[in-house]
């Protein structure tokens, strides 16, 4: 039966192709529009992994114009290591914290200065922060945060640019014009570049004391500047709530000026999931649009085949075809274009999400999931759509069906 | 009795008007015999074709085949007893283009749920009977009218049917090809092979043990034939009875 299917198919090469066209479209646009949407959700997801989970970042943001005139006149410096500060006196209840402070110096060893370095300066509260790891030796402690000591720990890039294979521990390299000891080497971490959180490469950071940052690569004009104070709370639900305290400390701190920006990561991949969810709906349209379409088109050559094939049908019914075995003929032969349609779409689909891949950056990961899915989409469309043509064959009469010329 | 039909009623409703196609009809054919129906076009030949073959279901009456009472049956026993115990030949063959010779001829198996090796296998057998063994892998619109019909007697024996049904099968082809087909109705007759023709030609009925004359949906006439134990070739046939 199946081969008597796959026979008449074949028979008519353009008129299948031509059939199964908007089945492909369809198909493909849902296998697109999966994976576009599940590296985007893997992407986020170990974005959030970087970042530490139920964090809360406060930036700085420099004031421009008539703005920074208010803020001078109201004596707020900006972020500063006193912020920290007082929030950890103040908030005893968060689990970490720590001020960053990015330093643009450069990172040498025995006169080799490798590139797309970034010095870090951060407390010892950092690593559980950020869910980071040292491989080697130890991260920032509290005494070499306290006492601005000049310590520094290696990202695993960094550390393999400066020593090769050679142990980095107790070695010493030279961050501006200060040696500095190495008391440890990071674990590599995977890096998602691009999405809605913009990433450095953390495998090339250099992280030494806040403390130390502050004090050796003074910027006389904002001695106690830090770029961003990182804030760890126990829970998920603890984070909004969490950073509307902050933000109310701050705002009497900073004398009402809004030279800082609180920011939640798991909100804007939130955001950036409903703005996800919308691209969904237009991709899911497209694709919805086009297998109705395809299955239209399949339908309408089945009853264009069913009616060529009267005589057949009357041929089959003689021999001992009873009206369930010409339905299931039928519906066989919608179903193999549906689901050769939905093969090749299957294939279209994932070469799409490898072109956007490649030409937009985005990340997409072609999941056995959506390949299963785009299989029983075609099946459905076969068999919603050749079910009235397979009927009209099975209810043809057989003796008019056996006439018929 | 392998087929009796009682009171059988056949009407058709065309825009309207009725259509009396058998008009209480009775006939009774036992195995074996060799039946020829003639008589003029709407006489109800082939409406009495289609009934005896389980395609169509009497409007009124009985018709019991080999012990099926056929009038009740729904569609899905009706093809099952048409698979098993019926096998048609038509005039213009009725063979399925796209299949091969020896696919056409599995097509019964196939429906009956006879497993691939089995239905080839079978096949072979059948078209060596009919003396088409180098033939099997051929498409039927490259044989000749006489060899198609052949593969469509292969076909229709396919299941080793009880009755087999004939429609004009020399109709559409040449009196030297005809009487070879005749000739291969008569041995599947020998063997005993209920056969039931209709024809026209009246030197087709002389082949047969018994000629029916219908004639607006019922039984005109209905004789016994005995000529070839007569031992007469004249292509004359003398009525008994």
């Amino acid at each position: 039966m199946m081969r008597i299917g796959v026979k008449n198919l074949f028979l008519h090469k353009l008129r299948t192709a031509l059939t199964m066209l908007g089945v492909i479209f369809g198909v493909g646009a849902v296998i697109a529009m999966l994976s576009i949407g599940e590296g985007a959700r893997r992407q986020a997801v170990e974005q959030i992994r970087l970042l530490g989970t139920n964090n809360i970042r406060i930036h700085h943001v420099e004031l421009g114009g008539e703005a920074a005139a208010a803020a001078d006149y109201r004596y707020s410096p900006g972020l500063t290591a006193g912020d920290e500060k007082m929030l950890r006196a103040k908030l005893p209840t968060l689990c970490a914290l720590s001020a960053i402070r990015f330093l643009d110096v450069s990172v040498q060893r025995a006169g080799h200065e490798p590139a797309g370095v970034v010095v870090v300066g951060v407390n010892d509260e950092y690593d559980d922060l950020t869910n980071s790891r040292t491989r080697r030796g130890r991260f920032i402690s509290w005494l070499d945060a306290r006492y601005a000591r000049r310590v520094c720990v290696l990202g695993a890039e960094i550390a393999r640019d400066l020593f090769g294979v050679q142990d980095a521990l107790d070695r010493r390299v030279r961050i501006g014009e200060e040696e500095f000891l190495v008391v440890g080497v990071m674990e590599r971490k995977s890096v998602a570049t691009g999405g809605v959180l913009e990433m450095r490469n953390i495998n090339r950071d250099v992280y030494i004391p806040v403390a130390a940052a502050l004090k050796r690569f003074t910027d006389p004009d904002f001695p106690d500047r830090v770029d961003e104070i990182a804030v760890q709370v126990s829970d998920a639900a603890s984070v909004v709530p969490s950073s509307r305290v902050i933000d109310r400390i701050l705002e009497k701190s900073h004398r009402g000026v809004h030279d800082y920006e609180i920011v939640i990561p798991d909100e804007l991949l939130a955001q950036s999931q409903r703005t996800q969810r919308i691209f969904n709906i237009v991709m899911g349209s497209i694709a919805a649009l086009s297998l109705l379409v395809g299955g239209i088109g399949i339908m309408n050559i089945m009853l264009a085949s069913v009616t060529e094939r009267t005589r057949e049908i009357g041929i089959r019914r003689a021999i001992g075809a009873s009206e369930r075995d010409i339905l299931g003929q039928f519906l066989n032969e919608t179903l193999l274009i549906a689901l050769a349609g939905g093969l090749i779409g299957i294939v279209l689909g994932a070469g799409m999400a490898f072109a956007i891949h490649l030409f937009a950056s985005w990340e997409t990961v072609v999941s056995p999931v959506a390949v299963l899915v785009s299989f029983g989409i075609s099946a459905s469309v076969g068999v919603i759509f050749g079910l009235y043509p397979a009927r009209q064959a099975a209810q043809k009469d057989p003796i008019e069906a056996l006439r018929y010329e | 009795m392998l087929i009796d039909l009682q009171a059988l009623r056949r009407v058709y409703h065309m825009g309207g008007s009725e259509v009396v196609a058998l008009d209480e009809l009775d006939l009774q054919i036992p195995a074996g015999e060799f039946v020829t129906i003639m008589g003029p076009s709407g006489s109800g030949k082939s409406t009495l074709m289609h009934l005896l073959g389980c395609l169509d279901r009497p409007t009124a009456g009985r018709y019991v085949l080999d012990g099926v009472e056929v009038q009740a049956l729904q569609d899905l026993e009706l093809s099952r007893l048409r698979n098993q115990k019926v096998g048609f030949v038509f005039q213009s063959f009725n063979l399925i283009a796209q299949l091969s010779v020896s696919e056409n001829v599995q097509l019964p198996l196939v429906y009956a749920g006879v497993r691939p090796p089995e239905r080839r296998r079978r096949a072979q057998e059948l078209l060596d009977a009919v003396g088409l063994c180098q033939r099997q892998a051929h498409r039927p619109n490259e044989l000749s009218g006489g060899e198609r019909q052949r593969v469509a007697i292969a076909r229709a024996l396919a299941n080793r049917p009880k009755l087999l049904l004939a429609d004009e099968p020399t109709g559409n082809l040449d009196s030297k090809t005809g009487l070879g087909i005749m000739k291969l109705f008569e041995e599947l007759h020998q063997d005993g092979t209920t056969l039931v023709l209709v024809t026209h030609d009246p030197g087709v009925a002389e082949w047969s043990d018994r000629v029916v004359r219908m004639l607006d949906g019922r039984v005109e006439s209905d004789t016994s034939v005995r000529l070839r134990e007569a031992g007469a070739s004249s292509g004359e046939w003398r009525e008994v009875g």
